[in-house]
């Protein structure tokens, strides 16, 4: 049975402001999909739609399993993990809590092992377990975000906007650990980024998105290679 | 809301040149000529019945100003109604001074404290000020107690209540009945034409979104503070008459229970609106007398229902209700 | 010496009684950022349940039981009933609410039982404990007792169990916690519920010192609002402490301070509130400022 995401004709926005207007792409399983695209796109509002944070119309599935129209919990239970903008850390908590609570809809003893597969990812993580989150670095703030969302055992992973705020090395180490959750875990991943060199380089799908429409699509080294691409939507040249 | 659909109405008709006729103003003509004759017709009792629905209609008018328009909370505004009767009693009392002096006085006396306990109450968050307001209000009892010599303690004081002149040919209660009128329509046209100023629309501004208001040059602090000292006088003022018309002060008539009371009237008759004072003064007043033939406590369950009903379905309350279904009635031609 | 201690053991007793109603206030505040002006009048109310259980012939302990779950679930409905329909609007509206609670649910207390005053059961024993010329009743030191153990199921609850940890993400960070899967408006429920049986264990406490009649609870919200400032609004510790210190200076004041006597002593938790307000917001404990956009 596929494990692929697909979204159909997906319409969603806040009150009256629409954002999205019939955003249509699939991700198959096991692979990772970035979505680009300029400031105020839409792409965290596509993210918040994905896992049920805000309403929407068009059909998400996820194996066959449909995903509109449930809450955000309910979609957590189906195993979809999403890092959210801000990173959504339960600052007060300890580390090894906000790790527990990425656990939280999962029960057994496979939370321990977790907790050790996610320490071999992260040992930054390992020695402050018991610190209060609220104290670690944005860096470390965003790889306990990851490892939260890995704790969840996702069959799909949402990640908003990672390098958001974080230093150039500290972004390619994170970039790194994500390819190596990709293919050692076989997470579906859908990565919104700014930083299109970046996603593209981890990337088997991209899509572009703007004022709420994709306006291109293809595989990562097509959307690197089409120039005009390049200069208007990912701010580099070739 | 009816106050910001007047301002946005009013200039469009004087465009037209006056063509169209003013209901609202029309309606408060008929209201005010009802208002006059009302107490030719009515016994004794229920004349003043509606001299004390006056009287909390001019409290509720000063609790919108700060609940209704300035988006702050108050569940002490019965101590403000209680200072305001005090005061009024002791001048009567230990100054032997004529009745419509202390009208004044004691809306002063009240403005003050209000600004007073304004100054600090006012950099508080909503929230804390209604904490800070009910613990003034449950601490106010055993304060007047306190100062028996003055407030004659928990016997209170008791007063002769204004006689009317000769020349009116009017009965007292008819004449208590026409002093309250006649403060609650001046209450009335100077919380209207407070509403109509600068400072009205600062304080709007100040409910609907406190952080942009600042960002716009709005003085929080000072209008915050500004409000709840005026909306201290007009429930001093109340007070004060409630003293002429009662005769009667003691520290019992003031619990933490009126300022709630006051506050639930105001909910029901709606925030934010003119005509919510005056139909949460009819609230107020018959709410009790009426329902407390069925239990001691049918007024407390109705009033608690009524409010939490109107938060739900329509927290304009009945003035906001009423303007919303007369705002149908053309469209629907 | 031996004078000021016992005031300051009586003012202990005082103090656990508000610290118990404070932290079912601040557990609801924790949760929601709702103070819940009504928390007084649910506990009031409990306590006639427990009069009730206790009238129709149920031995004490076992009225006791079956009041906290029967507050417990009322906890609960409340704020499935009343409290979610305003879910999310200004503060003003909700406030308004809880208050619209107040008037209804002290009211339906006299409606049911009538505002005649009734009396409660001790549940401890009487007599007293002497040790170094000061006496110690033993109604007090179970007092202090049922709230230290309250206090410290709660911290076993929150410490140590998946749904206390689950109730922390809530308070900490609502929309990440439905993110990670927690149904967040069950948990809010909870939170009311914890909160009711709580104020219900103050309620049960306070009815033998006093009588019990609807207005039971008036005063003791005051002090209990003055325990939960000075302690933080979002400190379950620091309304157990704020409550101590309320007490104590409630008692005191009125013992040393000539002016204030017994009767002004209502006044304590005023100047409290205000002192705190305007000099710490946060509260002794609370994290961060009150403030809550």
């Amino acid at each position: 049975m596929s494990e692929d995401l697909v979204v159909e004709d997906l319409h969603a926005g806040y009150g009256d402001a629409r954002v999205l207007h019939g955003v249509r792409f699939t991700v198959r399983q096991g692979e990772v999909c970035a979505i680009l695209g300029p400031n105020g796109a839409g792409k965290t509002t596509l993210l918040r739609a994905l896992s049920g944070v805000i309403r929407a119309r068009g059909t998400i599935t996820l194996g066959g399993t449909s995903l509109t129209g449930r809450s955000p919990d309910a979609v957590a239970r189906l195993g979809v993990a999403h890092v959210p903008e801000g990173r959504g850390t339960f600052m007060p908590l300890t580390v090894e809590e906000n790790l527990r609570l990425g656990a939280y809809v999962r029960r057994g003893p496979s939370v321990e092992e977790d907790l050790e597969r996610i320490h071999t990812y992260f040992p930054v993580l390992k020695k402050r377990l018991k610190q209060a989150a609220g104290s670690l670095s944005g860096g470390e703030q965003q790889m306990l975000a990851l490892g939260r969302a890995l704790m969840l055992r996702p069959r799909v992973l949402l990640l908003d906007e990672p390098s958001l705020g974080l230093a150039p090395l500290v972004t390619r180490e994170l970039f790194r650990i994500v390819q190596a959750i990709n293919t050692e875990e076989r997470t579906t991943v859908v990565v919104v980024e700014q930083n299109a060199h970046l996603a593209l380089g981890i990337a088997q799908q991209a899509h572009v998105l703007e004022t709420g429409r994709i306006v291109l699509s293809g595989t990562a080294a097509e959307i690197r290679a089409d120039e005009q691409v390049a200069q208007s939507y990912l701010g580099y040249r070739v | 809301m009816s106050t910001t659909k007047a301002k946005v109405e009013r200039p469009a008709s004087v465009r037209k040149g006056g063509g169209r006729f003013d209901w609202r103003w029309a309606g408060l003509a008929a209201l005010l000529a009802a208002a006059v004759y009302a107490p030719f017709q009515l016994v004794p009792f229920h004349v003043f019945q509606l001299t004390m629905v006056l009287v909390y209609a001019v409290a509720l008018l000063g609790l919108n100003l700060l609940v209704g328009h300035a988006g702050q909370i108050s569940l002490g505004h019965g101590a403000f109604f209680a200072i305001g009767a005090y005061t009024c009693a002791i001048l009567l009392d230990r100054f032997d001074l004529p009745y419509p002096l202390t009208l004044p006085l004691a809306a002063a006396v009240a403005f003050v404290l209000g600004l007073a306990l304004g100054v600090p109450a006012m950099r508080l968050r909503g929230l804390y000020l209604a904490l800070v307001t009910l613990a003034i209000a449950i601490f106010l009892v055993p304060l007047l107690k306190r100062f028996e010599e003055l407030t004659g303690g928990s016997m209170g004081l008791t007063l002769a209540k204004p006689t009317p002149p000769a020349w009116s040919g009017l009965a007292e209660d008819q004449w208590l009945y026409f002093l309250t009128l006649a403060v609650a329509v001046a209450a009335f046209l100077l919380a209207a034409s407070l509403l109509r100023s600068r400072v009205g629309r600062a304080l709007h501004a100040l409910r609907d979104n406190e952080i942009a208001a600042e960002v716009m040059g709005v003085r929080l602090s000072f209008y915050k503070t500004l409000a709840f000292a005026w909306s201290a006088m007009f429930a001093g003022a109340a007070g004060c008459v409630y003293t002429w018309v009662i005769g009667f002060v003691s520290p019992d008539s003031f619990t933490v229970n009126l300022s709630i009371t006051l506050l639930a009237g105001l909910v029901v008759g709606g925030l934010g609106s003119l005509s919510g004072p005056v139909l949460g003064g009819l609230f107020v007043m018959f709410v009790p007398s009426i329902s407390q033939d069925i239990n001691d406590a049918a007024p407390g369950v109705i009033f608690g229902l009524l409010i939490i009903a109107v938060m739900y379905v329509a927290p304009t309350g009945l003035a906001g209700l009423a303007g919303r279904l007369i705002k149908k009635i053309p469209r629907k031609e | 010496m031996a004078a000021f201690l016992q005031q300051v053991v009586e003012g202990l007793g005082a103090g656990a009684i508000y610290a118990s109603l404070a932290l079912a206030l601040v557990l609801i505040y924790q949760f929601t950022g709702i103070v819940n002006f009504a928390q007084g009048e649910l506990a009031m109310f409990s306590t006639y349940i427990a009069w009730q259980c206790v009238a129709a012939g149920m031995p004490f302990w076992l009225a006791l039981v079956v009041t906290l779950a029967v507050s417990f679930a009322g906890g609960m409905l409340i704020e499935r009933i009343i409290i979610r329909p305003v879910e999310g609007a200004p503060e003003l509206t909700i406030v308004i609410v809880t208050v619209g609670l107040f008037i209804f649910v002290n009211a339906a207390a006299g409606w049911i039982w009538t505002f005649l005053i009734k009396d409660f059961p001790n549940p401890f024993p009487g007599g007293a404990l002497e040790a170094a010329g000061i006496s110690v009743n033993f109604s007090t030191l179970g007092v202090l007792g049922v709230v230290a153990l309250v206090m410290g199921l709660l911290y076993l609850l929150f410490q140590y169990t998946k749904i206390g940890l689950g109730m922390r993400a809530v308070a900490a960070n609502p929309a990440s916690a439905r993110l990670v899967g927690i149904r967040v408006g069950r948990t809010l429920a909870l939170g009311w519920g914890l909160a009711a049986t709580v104020g219900a264990v103050s309620g049960v406490l306070v009815a033998p010192l006093l009588f019990l009649e609807p207005n039971m609870m008036g005063g003791v919200l005051i002090y209990a609002f003055a325990a939960a400032t000075l302690g933080g609004f979002d400190s379950p510790l620091g309304a157990v402490v704020g409550g101590l210190v309320v007490g104590v200076a409630e008692t005191l004041a009125g013992a040393y301070v000539g002016f204030i006597g017994s009767d002004l002593k209502v006044g304590v938790p005023l100047v409290i509130i205000l002192g705190v307000l305007l000099l710490r917001p946060q509260g002794l404990f609370g994290r961060a400022a009150v403030e809550r956009a």
